[in-house]
């Protein structure tokens, strides 16, 4: 796996930690935070309630005083108490009730049905004998209670929070309360508001969690794809520079066999004749192992010779591209049979060597390739300067081929391909037209940057050796 | 041992090349070795001191290669004959070093015998091939419509292009002037170029100088 990739999972790992960490802990702190909140709210609310209830009660009493004075009767005051409890209503389910002390039940505005019914011992679910409570509280100078009763508006059992006082005169018990079922429900849209938030806490972690990761492996493909290509171009280059370097060897060899080893076979050659010439002299003839050795000579220096130019063409450093070319077509064409026309530059060493060594291999393998498969009997090659660029075409009139089924065939496209390298190494283009039954063409294009001025920086480096010479 | 003696240079930078030569040449009377260099570019102020008849020269030599050295000495020395002695069996060694002005061209495994045949017949003023060059000859017939530009007309074209005058080409070059002309001409006549703007132009456009760096 490569170390991007790695890099990329380690990244997106903690990416997904952090999230699923910081989900929890927001959330538990908000639960927390909330419920607190809650707590504070709900007491807040029945705190409320209470001062109003206090109130309330206060004020019922008062106007029940008020209006029953000390002249009436106990019965006269309780059917009183009665019609008055039916106009002290308030709100949906606001009104008094009124009890004597025995539990029996005076007024019981909003629910006339259970009116004058005794409750002293009725119980609630919890086992709690509410009006005792109740008249308990109101005897000892008032009180709240909560528990459960009938609420008239939607005739249901609910949650009741009342205040009771108590009227010494009357022996009453008088009270009102409030049903907590708004209260509950504020509290319940307070816990969804709550909710909703954490939810949208979880959306936006989730969002931003994996934007994170989208963008580590976008970044990551990217990073990975320009090292690739980073790695392929370094590879293309080192390519090309062993391909020089193998070049430049071959050239160096070559030189050496050429001018070296050949140079002194000659000169033994010139040696064993002079022997011969002063064996003349003495009116011998030549003696057999003398003309064997020169006839051995002979076959070494060619030998020789021909592994040289194997190696490389010591014309192309003499005579420059052009008539490298020809000398390599009229081989070709003796070879093989097939016509071979050059058309030559005006101008000559124009190229620095390894340019013209890329172009000149151009030519060769150009060559091969329609001895191998073309079928062609006539070969162009042109070689001319077309607007910037040096442009060398190989052209034949063989059967072609069709160019996308060589280049998509590895074996078959690697010899075009290394050509290609060696000519894009030096800027240049590279191009194969070819259609099946309409011939081939091998194009080769050095842009002129390549090479403008060689040739007068290489003449000013012959001048260079004069110098030093002289 | 009246009859005049025939001078001849030896160009080559194998020495023992020169001295198996010499040694042949020493079999001859009408044959005398009367200077002997390595390489091209010292080739013309030794053979200015010494004015050889003829002189034996090596095509692939460091520095200024032989054909670059004929065509100076023959631009500068018109009684010297240059007999190009080359390992190269190509047509195109040949076409070039005729280009340049050699007379003749031996290969270099030619027997002594037919070396010293060659350098007489350079001497009286006819050309001379060796006689494993006629096959190569004989199937590429050396064309005198050859129009390419030579080394030196190429060095000139390039001083010209940078706006020298035939005089300062000349004093650079240490030619004459008229020698310069002369070069101009065959430039002109060869590119089918008339003005120096074309010339230039020509230049430029193919690299041969570059208008960037001047």
């Amino acid at each position: 796996m490569p170390l991007s990739f790695r890099m990329m999972l380690i990244a997106i790992i903690q990416v997904i930690l952090t999230a699923i960490f910081t989900y929890t802990f927001v959330t538990d702190e908000y639960r927390t935070l909330s419920q607190q909140n809650l707590a504070t709210l709900e007491k807040f609310l029945i705190e409320q309630k209470q001062q109003e209830l206090r109130n309330y009660t206060s004020l019922g009493l008062a106007a029940i005083d008020n209006e029953t004075h000390n002249s009436l009767t106990q019965k006269q005051a309780d059917t009183l108490v009665v019609e008055l409890t039916q106009k002290l209503l308030y709100g949906e389910d606001g009104y008094f009730f009124v009890y004597d002390n025995k539990g029996n039940n005076i007024a019981l505005p909003k629910d006339l049905e259970r009116q004058g019914e005794n409750f002293w011992d009725f119980e609630n679910s919890k086992g709690e004998k509410t009006i005792q409570i109740l008249t308990n509280n109101a005897i000892n100078g008032g009180g709240f209670h909560r528990y459960e009763w009938l609420q008239p508006s939607t005739n249901t059992t609910t949650e009741k929070l009342s205040y009771s006082l108590y009227h010494d005169d009357w022996k009453w018990m008088l009270g009102t309360g409030v049903y907590l079922d708004s209260v509950n429900q504020q509290l319940e849209n307070v816990k969804g508001q709550i909710d909703k938030h954490v939810n949208r806490t979880k959306r936006i972690i989730l969002f931003i969690a994996l934007s994170s990761i989208f963008a580590i492996f976008m970044f990551g493909l990217v990073v990975s794809l320009s090292q690739k290509k980073q790695s392929d171009d370094k590879i293309t280059e080192l390519g090309q520079r062993v391909i020089i370097a193998q070049e430049e060897q071959s050239r160096h060899i070559s030189r050496e066999l050429h001018d070296g080893i050949v140079q002194i076979l000659i000169s033994v050659k010139y040696a064993l004749e002079a022997t011969g010439l002063s064996i003349n002299r003495s009116k011998i003839d030549k003696p057999k192992p003398l003309v064997d050795a020169e006839h051995n000579l002979e076959t070494a220096i060619t030998e020789i010779r021909r592994i040289s130019h194997h190696l490389h063409p010591r014309i192309l450093d003499e005579l420059g591209l052009s008539d490298a070319i020809e000398a390599l077509s009229v081989e070709f064409s003796e070879r093989t049979g097939i016509a071979v026309v050059v058309h030559k530059m005006t101008l000559r060493k124009l190229l620095p060597d390894d340019i013209s060594t890329t172009l000149y291999r151009v030519v060769q393998e150009s060559l091969i390739n329609i001895d191998k498969h073309a079928q062609a009997h006539h070969v162009e090659i042109h070689l001319s300067m077309v607007d910037n660029w040096l442009t060398l075409g190989v052209k034949d009139d063989g059967i072609g081929f069709d160019t996308q089924a060589v280049q998509g065939n590895k074996d078959a496209g690697i010899g075009l391909r290394n050509l290609a390298e060696r000519v894009e190494y030096h800027l240049g283009l590279f191009m194969i037209k070819s259609k099946p039954g309409k011939g081939s063409s091998i194009i080769a294009k050095i842009p002129r940057s390549a090479f403008a001025n060689h040739f007068n920086r290489n003449e000013n480096s012959h001048d260079a050796n004069t110098d030093k010479l002289s | 041992m009246l009859e005049p003696q025939i001078k001849v240079m030896l160009i080559d930078d194998h020495p023992m090349v020169q001295d198996g030569l010499i040694a042949c040449f020493s079999y001859y009377d009408d044959i005398i070795v009367v200077g002997r260099c390595n390489d091209g570019s010292t080739a013309l102020a030794e053979a200015q001191l010494c004015r050889p008849d003829v002189i034996l020269m090596d095509i692939s030599m460091p520095g200024m290669n032989g054909i670059e050295a004929t065509e100076i000495i023959t631009e500068q020395l018109k009684d010297t004959k240059v007999l190009i002695f080359s390992m190269h069996d190509n047509a195109e060694f040949v076409t070039n070093a005729i280009q340049a002005g050699a007379s003749g061209y031996i290969l270099k495994n030619t027997s002594s015998t037919e070396v010293y045949q060659a350098i007489k017949e350079i001497s009286l003023g006819r050309p001379y091939f060796s006689s494993a060059l006629a096959k190569v000859l004989a199937t590429n017939p050396v064309q005198h419509k050859n129009e390419r530009l030579t080394n030196r007309e190429q060095v000139i074209l390039s001083h010209i292009a940078r706006g020298k005058s035939s005089k300062e080409v000349a004093s650079i070059l240490d030619i004459s002037s008229r020698t310069v002309e002369a070069h101009r001409r065959n430039i002109k006549a060869k590119l089918h170029l008339d003005s120096l703007a074309e010339l230039v132009r020509y230049a430029v456009d193919h690299g041969l100088i570059d208008m960037d760096l001047e």
